[in-house]
């Protein structure tokens, strides 16, 4: 069931980058640690099922106890490290973008790379050299062992200080900016409440985990809930970041107009030559955009005419 | 070597002593099993320090032909291996040797505190220095890098 949400997740993440790489007007820097962090979900995903179906659904691996499998779960928590400290890399830039620097774009992203790569191999080393002293079970599958909290630990200090920048994110635009700056302080209003919806949700999981209810009804709800939280975090980030964002959805409607009305127009070329009381003033008469796709109907929709109006206009409104 | 001529001595004793005794399983089982086998188990025993009794690689060997001479024993006795007197026997070993060894014995388990601890602050604490380092580095980046 796991690999099911995992696999979801992995879709959903790459249909975003593909979205993301595709609409180059899309692109600054906040959609450039957009992308690491779906990369480092997709790795995250994919190390995960093969970790599932490999080792854990395997029992005769885990009995030889290769020294492979033991890699593979050093990599497996060096990618659950980077997704946490990318999610934290996403809160720094916002600090720095707007308490810090007050909306001056074109920070320097190599720490963030650094923070994002590099700095999880810190506690995955850790771990793997204290779990090959101290508690060195097969495969390392065992996890009623304390030392776990070496990868855990880090990764909730993370997700706490990424709230606790996030908070002050929020009070500074409440306070401070709504006065002097309030078209920019709505505009990050809505680019931080993506952030600050998830990094909860994300990180409520480590907290709930010890505590399983007794009763059999809230046992399963915790049940079904922990395995959403858990294995369905990529769809829950692209979901969150991506297909609910403003600006993807109305690049999205913008491109698809453009090609309903590339469509209409061949076949409206392909009617025209067809037909013969077809006359040329209608053609002029009517928006490019605005072809109906009957060709028998030469209506001039009005309404359709008003529809694009609007969409043009809202894509330029919201920045979430 | 000298194990292995121990094991033949006890055996010739064995069939020497109970070549009269073929019917079925009595009460000499018991005695059989503690002249023979704990004798020689006490000697390996006493051997190691006190404190090694309860290290597992250091007695699994002597504790394994303990197992196997009663075994023997109940074959050459017409009894069914395992019974009632070996359990006793095993019973009363277990309490005079190994009473005070630790329940999770040959479990893995955590390392002590003073261990696990430094483990786990110290990434803590190296993560929170490095979030600082790259928010003051990302405040600074306007001219410097």
């Amino acid at each position: 069931m796991a690999i099911v949400g995992h696999a979801l997740s992995i879709v959903s993440l790459l249909i975003s980058l593909a979205i993301f790489f595709y609409f180059r007007s899309l692109c600054c820097q906040r959609i450039t640690l957009h992308k690491n962090l779906f990369c480092s979900y997709v790795l995250n995903s994919a190390f995960t099922i093969i970790n599932l179906i490999t080792v854990v659904n395997n029992p005769k691996v885990v009995q030889r106890n290769p020294i492979g499998c033991k890699v593979l779960h050093f990599f497996h928590m060096y990618m659950l490290g980077c997704n946490y400290f990318w999610m934290l890399c996403e809160g720094i830039y916002l600090h720095t973008l707007i308490v810090v620097a007050v909306f001056a774009e074109e920070q320097h992203l190599h720490w963030y790379y650094l923070l994002g790569w590099g700095f999880p191999l810190v506690p995955a080393s850790i771990h793997a050299v204290a779990r090959k002293k101290y508690f060195d079970d097969n495969c390392w599958m065992s996890v009623d062992t304390h030392l776990l909290y070496v990868v855990h630990g880090p990764i909730m200090a993370a997700l706490l200080v990424n709230l606790f920048f996030l908070l002050n994110i929020v009070r500074v635009l409440v306070t401070k900016l709504r006065d002097t700056h309030r078209a920019e302080s709505n505009m990050y209003m809505k680019a931080v409440r993506a952030t600050l919806i998830l990094v909860p949700l994300l990180g409520i999981q480590f907290v709930i985990f010890p505590w399983r209810p007794e009763n059999r009804l809230a046992g399963e709800i915790y049940d079904y809930i922990m395995h959403i939280l858990m294995n369905y975090q990529g769809l829950l980030v692209a979901t969150i970041f991506c297909f609910f964002n403003g600006e993807v959805q109305g690049t999205l409607k913008r491109q698809w107009m453009q090609y309903k009305a590339q469509w209409g127009q061949r076949r409206r070329e392909h009617c025209s030559m067809r037909s013969t009381s077809y006359t040329a003033t209608s053609i002029t008469e009517v928006p490019a955009f605005m072809y109906h796709h009957d060709c028998n109907s030469e209506h001039s929709n009005g309404k359709q005419t008003e529809d694009s109006e609007l969409v043009a206009l809202k894509t330029g409104e919201t920045y979430a | 070597m000298a194990s292995v001529s121990w094991r033949h001595a006890l055996f010739f004793l064995l069939v020497v002593n109970l070549s009269v005794l073929t019917t079925a399983c009595s009460s000499h089982y018991g005695n059989a099993i503690e002249e023979f086998c704990l004798a020689k188990f006490k000697l390996d025993m006493e051997v190691l320090d006190q404190r090694q009794w309860c290290s597992w690689e250091d007695t699994v060997e002597s504790y394994g032909e303990l197992t196997n001479c009663t075994f023997l024993v109940a074959l050459k006795m017409n009894c069914f291996w395992p019974n009632r007197m070996v359990d006793e026997f095993f019973i009363r070993v277990h309490r005079h040797y190994f009473h005070d060894c630790s329940m999770s014995g040959r479990l893995l388990h955590d390392p002590p505190n003073q261990i696990l601890g430094p483990f786990i602050v110290v990434p803590i604490l190296v993560t929170l220095l490095m979030t600082a380092l790259v928010v003051w580095r990302s405040k600074r980046s306007e001219g410097i890098i």
